[in-house]
């Protein structure tokens, strides 16, 4: 079955970056009411253990599935996203979300692409792995 | 008990409350500004997709209207149940004694996976989406802090039309 997109087994979606800024987290805590004080101040952040003040897991989470639908356009629908947590993402730096295709089925009248994803900073540390599995429209 | 595990946490009371219904929200009904403002924080410093802002734009797609990301929570500072009025209800972690049941002592509490299903209906403006969280099951391991507890949170939501729009089990460690 083709779709709209070219896709193989292997391939790896365009890269999804972000910069870990208070200017963006504290937009995010604006939307969903998440303002716990480790996510923007430096001092709370200390007193738990934490360098510095970290993104909260939905917007990491949301990172994903942004890179997804950045991919797959406005026709493509989300199925599945999961993620484990391996580390926060801190202020000042910079987090890369990679996604790469494992597998294509052919189901009803979709194309479901899986994929696993991983999200770390600059220094390769592992922040997020996951899994997703997308839905493509046929042609 | 798995992974080395000779004793359980889990008590008989705790098991009881397997599957059974923890919390239940509904939402007001989403307008396009939320979605809007959503779109905008988490795609933040690009714009958004224009199917979630541009109304004349999304009514040419297949969606035919603007339609929430997948991720988008319509329960958000107020919901119409519980309404304002009513106790608070932390949306980012719960407790055995919600439904009574006296919870395992821990010392901290770690949210440690997110696992999301999704429909095929988006959540679109006007839509009341309805909220019911369950403890789906529990599982223990020996980690880096010593006893691990885990435990799932599975959080169902449909619409107005009881159409299932995504399931979301947050997996959370006490230790």
């Amino acid at each position: 079955m083709s779709t709209t997109i070219e896709v193989a087994v292997g391939d790896e979606l365009p890269l999804f970056t972000r910069e870990g800024t208070v200017e963006h987290w504290n937009r995010f805590a604006a939307v969903n009411d998440e303002f716990a004080a480790h996510h923007w101040d430096q001092e709370v952040a200390k007193e738990e253990g934490f360098p510095a003040p970290f993104a909260m897991a939905p917007l990491q989470l949301a990172f994903f599935h942004a890179m997804l639908r950045d991919w797959m356009g406005d026709d493509g629908r989300i199925v599945s996203v999961s993620a484990k947590l391996k580390g926060p993402f801190f202020k000042g730096n910079t987090l890369t979300a990679l996604a790469r295709v494992t597998a294509i089925d052919a189901v009803d009248e979709e194309t479901h692409v899986d994929l696993e994803l991983s999200q770390t900073d600059e220094t390769d540390r592992a922040i997020a792995i996951g899994t997703a599995r997308v839905a493509l429209t046929a042609n | 008990m798995a992974d080395g595990i000779t004793t359980t946490k889990v008590t008989p009371e705790m098991a009881a409350i397997v599957g059974v219904v923890m919390r239940e929200s509904v939402s007001h009904p989403v307008t396009v500004s939320d979605i809007r403002k959503w779109a905008i924080a988490v795609y933040y410093p690009d714009n958004p997709p224009r199917l979630f802002w541009d109304e004349a734009y999304a009514g040419t797609t297949s969606h035919g209207g603007v339609v929430a990301p997948e991720e988008f929570n319509p329960f958000a500072w107020a919901t119409q149940e519980p309404s304002m009025t009513d106790p608070k209800v932390a949306q980012t972690a719960f407790s055995e004694d919600e439904l009574g049941v006296e919870p395992p002592e821990y010392t901290a509490m770690l949210l440690t996976e997110i696992r999301e299903s999704h429909g095929p209906t988006r959540i679109r403006p006007g839509d009341v989406v309805r909220s019911t969280v369950r403890i789906s099951d529990y599982f223990e391991r020996e980690g880096r802090m010593g006893h691990m507890l885990y435990a799932t949170l599975a959080n169902e939501w449909r619409n107005q039309d009881d159409a299932w729009i995504r399931t979301t089990e947050s997996v959370f460690a006490r230790y």
